[in-house]
């Protein structure tokens, strides 16, 4: 049995395109259709790979300046372009420049780590993040089920997990992974939204509930924190801060019902 | 310009640079060619920025990948009619992918550069520029509907890539 209509539908679904009626005549079909949950689980592992693979460039420099230039003058550009042929000294230069960036990202590491207290758990949890983001360390158990990923925890941690699935609402649950932050281990569940990654960190709460989150922003990523009355709360993410909200919106409304 | 203009122009189409200069990357499949393409679009940009107002749905981002993918396809009729048949210049991307995941350069890179340029265009402005389908709509000139099923044969070729990819 083929479903063409169903393969753009799961697509639009999983990019958080379906308008709530569909999603609901989609989520009906994909509760009894084997052909289209394994279509949806090849997708999902098709994300992964692209989130993990495929490059973004930065624009040169040199570009930036000759169109600001370009601005300020309103006339025709500086005709000075780059060499027409690839070169290894215009290769070398962004890597150069990289690499120095990646000494800067590990010096700021070391000093950020040795902050007061308070904000050290915060540093380990972005540190958790930022590792898990290299190849091979994202997921222990990938999965979009959460029946899959939930049982996984079983017997790896002396608590469980809720584990949810926001796929309909264009955040699929990409899996699962044991991380070790303040001291224990604690679980560690990964969304995705189109390219970014999200990170969601678990674990028995040790303090009382908080009302709102707390927002941090640290080089480049958001992170969002909360206590419930069972559990504490840690999401990071280099996504928009609207949407990282907008999910973890969905997270808390979730675990409240629960 | 005028001083308001331009930091109008500098607050609203310049944080977008990155964006344009990646879609060039894989529109052009060369850095020297992407870097050309992105200057005659920012000029464009300029010359036209007046006449954008940041109408309700329409980001400055979507607007300016408009300008840019029109320019590199321009830009390859006038100037390289052959570059659809130029081989894919694998030393220079292997290089950026490298940065991100060694074994991803085998299999990724080369299956996304397989792609026809149009399925290539749809995967990178929703996966690595995170725009819409209206969005994508607005950038390629085609109806929703026809970028949801482009954009889902897309994927279903760069699936089929990545297997060839990886049983070579």
């Amino acid at each position: 049995m083929s479903h063409p209509n169903f393969e753009a539908q799961l697509d639009a679904y999983l990019d958080g395109e379906l308008t709530a009626g569909d999603v609901r005549t989609l989520e009906t079909h994909l509760a009894q259709c084997v052909e289209c949950t394994r279509f949806r689980d090849r997708r999902l592992e098709l994300r992964a790979a692209i989130v993990a693979g495929i490059p973004t460039f930065q624009a040169p420099p040199a570009l930036r300046d000759r169109i600001r230039a370009a601005a300020r003058t309103g006339s025709a550009l500086e005709t000075k372009r780059a060499p027409r042929r690839f070169t290894m000294r215009t290769l070398w230069r962004p890597l150069a420049l990289a690499a120095s960036l990646a000494v800067v990202a590990i010096g700021g590491w070391s000093l950020a780590l040795q902050h007061v207290a308070g904000e050290a758990l915060a540093d380990n949890v972005l540190a958790s993040h930022v590792r898990s983001l290299m190849p091979g360390h994202l997921t222990d158990v990938l999965s979009s089920d959460q029946h899959t990923v939930k049982p996984w925890f079983n017997g790896r941690l002396d608590y469980s997990p809720s584990v949810y699935d926001f796929a309909g609402r264009g955040y699929p649950l990409l899996g699962g992974r044991l991380d070790y932050v303040g001291g224990r281990p604690v679980a560690a569940l990964v969304y995705g939204r189109r390219q970014h990654v999200i990170n969601v960190f678990v674990w028995p709460a040790t303090s009382g509930p908080t009302d709102g989150s707390n927002k941090r922003d640290r080089q480049g990523y958001h992170m969002l924190h909360w206590t419930t009355p069972d559990y504490t709360y840690w999401v990071v993410s280099d996504l928009g801060l609207a949407e990282l909200q907008d999910f973890a919106q969905l997270l808390r409304q979730a675990d409240s019902i629960r | 310009m005028e001083s308001s203009a331009l930091a109008r122009f500098e607050a609203v189409v310049l944080p977008h640079l990155d964006a344009a200069y990646t879609l060039a990357r894989y529109l052009m499949r060369n850095a020297s060619d992407a870097d050309d393409v992105v200057q005659d679009a920012c000029l464009r940009a300029l010359k036209y920025f007046d006449g954008f107002r940041g109408e309700a749905g329409t980001s400055a981002r979507a607007w300016l990948l408009t300008i840019v993918r029109n320019t590199a396809h321009t830009w390859r009729e006038r100037h390289r009619p052959e570059a659809l048949a130029v081989e894919f210049d694998e030393r220079e991307h292997s290089e950026a992918i490298a940065e991100r995941d060694p074994e991803a350069k085998e299999t990724l890179g080369r299956a996304l550069e397989r792609l026809a340029p149009e399925f290539r265009e749809v995967i990178v402005l929703r996966e690595l520029q995170g725009l819409s389908y209206k969005e994508i709509g607005d950038v390629t000139g085609v109806p929703v509907g026809t970028v949801m099923s482009r954009l889902s044969r897309a994927r279903a070729r760069l699936q089929e890539a990545l297997r060839e990819e990886e049983v070579r």
